[in-house]
């Protein structure tokens, strides 16, 4: 967290700067061999991301049809699907798909969500009911529902389907960072900050959303699980990513037909699909015990 | 005084009701195509050789041609009578459709949503009684792979192994031809997730409300161990889990739309994926306000539920 030079001495009063304290406090996260497994694993989910390119040994769309449906092979690692495309190269590439698409969307629900609590929760009064009761009506229409719905309207492009699954975080955000902002909201230090005739905006986003940040990270990260397996849903539907791009919810789709006697197909992106939604969970966890020991959210 | 809360809550459950209405109006509104030309039985390809005076004439008919505002109320007001208006596409009425499919997946949800309790706590409840010891580690490994399996992937495994390789249960198909058996896979898909959710909140509520002075008193007082981890533990900690439980409708709902849709089951999920595919606005509007209704009246129960249980929260 960046804490500009204020003129005041409220935030200035730790001994010690706000890095050495985030060090402090990450080192004490992965002493639990359990945080540093979920740690590790999202690091390598995430690197694909980057280097995709690298490990696959076959472009994700090339197609091969004098080898369609063979078994896993030195050549082919995971086997290959009906047109011949090596299945491992399209599981790496899916992973760069559906964590692009849940890091787009959860970094975009944060911040519009966390803006849309702080501000309801810190002037309250009507404002408040309004955005609230907004908030409310998204939360009583399943996830999935919304997004099909959306993505059936709009089509389905990748700014829609990115649109599609935000809308039901932005909510979620918005809840917790309200929650928190309204906890904090009443403490001196932020009675001290009108006392001195600070602006609102700067109140909020400088003084009370640093110390709310806990919570937010929290739900972060196990929002990432949420809209991954959101996305995949969508694309096993038919309504999220099409071919060729690789999505792990398209190749389960695609399978599926081929389940009985080349179930590598959909098994392997399931099993991705499956350790992704591990290591976000488990992080989540661990981020929870450590960042927000009291807070019971549940999402 | 507890009827004044009641019905102060109600009142409050009625601008939700209505937000869920204007949203699937607005959906109805933004989706590209001219519903008039749909209802013509045109495609989008053929606009160019419609007679404009037709044209005109149906959407006179279907009050397309009225403000934006006049249309929502109209809308509004017809839905309110369960009239959701006729399908383009099949020609059947919406509503019809609808309460057609409403009873196999509100049997689904009750018959998942019962699984998912029973089986939760009692996971939950072991775990918190042998903290610490194997028994609470299995228990906890179970509460995590379920929280991380994905609905639809573990739908279909189930079917791979359940119906296809050790065929005990049909592969798909509706409860009117395989009986109540036909329930029992895509039950076991959706009450995964939410199981295991209930089982972590049971288990962590369970173990603050173990550690505090009354379970001591009462394990001090001679009572059985049984009796003061049902009766004095499980009483105290049961209000986080029923959160979790209120919040896990529109997790189950989620779940039941891909599974409905796997194992053919004809309910609400399968018919809002069957108006996507066949991009039947009306069938979605329809399909999405029941399930937002289908919510926010469960959310409702939940709250009522709540003020009967912890009285602190009438106040």
């Amino acid at each position: 967290m960046t804490v500009t030079p204020s003129p005041s001495m409220i935030e200035g009063s730790a001994s010690k700067n706000g890095w050495t304290l985030f060090k402090e406090s990450f080192q004490h996260f992965l002493a639990s061999r359990l945080n540093r497994f979920s740690f590790g694993l999202t690091v390598c989910l995430l690197l694909l991301i980057v280097i995709a390119p690298f490990i696959a040994i076959y472009p994700y769309d090339e197609v091969n049809p004098a080898l369609g449906l063979s078994p896993p092979s030195w050549a082919h690692p995971m086997g290959t699907d009906q047109a011949g495309r090596d299945v491992f190269s399209r599981v790496i590439y899916g992973a760069r798909t559906s964590l692009s698409i849940g890091l787009v969307t959860v970094l975009f629900g944060l911040l519009t969500g966390v803006t849309i609590g702080a501000v309801s929760g810190y002037l309250g009064g009507w404002v408040d009911e309004i955005i609230m009761r907004i908030v409310e009506i998204f939360m009583s229409i399943p996830g999935i529902v919304i997004a099909l719905a959306l993505v059936s309207v709009l089509g389905p492009s990748l700014p829609s389907i990115v649109l599609a699954l935000s809308i039901r975080r932005i909510t979620q955000f918005a809840r917790v960072a309200r929650g928190s902002v309204l906890s904090v909201k009443s403490e001196d230090y932020v009675t001290a900050c009108h006392a001195i005739g600070m602006s609102n905006l700067r109140i909020i986003f400088v003084h009370i959303l640093p110390n709310c940040i806990g919570p937010i990270i929290v739900l972060a990260s196990v929002l990432l699980g949420n809209v991954i397996l959101t996305e995949s849903t969508l694309s096993f539907l038919g309504m999220g990513i099409q071919e060729p791009t690789p999505s792990w919810g398209t190749m389960i789709a695609k399978g599926n037909e081929y389940l009985t006697f080349a179930p590598w197909i959909s098994v392997f992106p399931g099993l991705f699909l499956f350790l992704t939604m591990i290591a976000f969970n488990l992080l989540g966890d661990g981020l929870r015990d450590h960042l927000d020991p009291r807070g019971g959210s549940v999402v | 005084m507890l009827t004044t809360v009641i019905l102060r809550r109600l009142l409050f459950s009625f601008p939700t009701i209505l937000g869920v209405a204007t949203l699937a109006f607005l959906l109805g509104h933004m989706s590209p195509g001219d519903p008039a030309i749909a209802a013509m039985g045109l495609d989008l390809d053929g606009e160019s050789m419609i007679d404009p005076d037709e044209l005109a004439r149906v959407r006179e008919e279907l009050g397309l041609n009225k403000p934006l505002i006049v249309q929502y109320l109209q809308w509004i007001g017809n839905a309110l009578q369960g009239d959701f208006g006729t399908s383009y596409v099949s020609s059947t009425e919406v509503s019809e459709m609808v309460f057609e499919a409403l009873p196999t997946t509100m049997l689904l949800l009750v018959l998942t949503m019962s699984t998912a309790i029973i089986s939760g706590m009692a996971l939950g409840i072991v775990s918190a009684v042998f903290r610490g010891r194997s028994m609470d580690y299995v228990a906890r490994m179970i509460a995590i792979i379920g929280v991380s399996t994905p609905t639809f992937w573990f739908a279909l495994v189930l079917m791979l192994t359940f119906a296809f390789a050790i065929p005990i249960f049909p592969m798909n198909g509706p409860v009117s031809e395989h009986g109540l058996i036909a329930m029992a896979l895509p039950t076991l898909a959706i009450a995964l997730h939410p199981a295991a959710l209930i089982a972590r909140m049971t288990r962590s509520s369970m173990l603050e409300v173990l550690s505090q002075d009354m379970i001591r008193t009462a394990a001090a007082k001679g009572l059985g161990k049984w009796r003061v981890f049902m009766v004095h533990g499980l009483r105290n900690a049961i209000n986080p889990v029923i959160t979790v439980i209120g919040f896990q409708f529109a997790n189950l709902m989620g779940g039941a739309v891909a599974v409905e849709f796997i194992f053919s089951l004809p309910g609400l999920g399968s018919l809002l994926i069957e108006g996507i595919y066949e991009k039947d606005i009306l069938l979605i509007q329809g399909a999405v306000l029941v399930i937002g209704v289908a919510f926010a009246l469960s959310n409702l129960i939940v709250d009522l539920l709540y003020m009967v249980i912890d009285p602190r929260i009438r106040v």
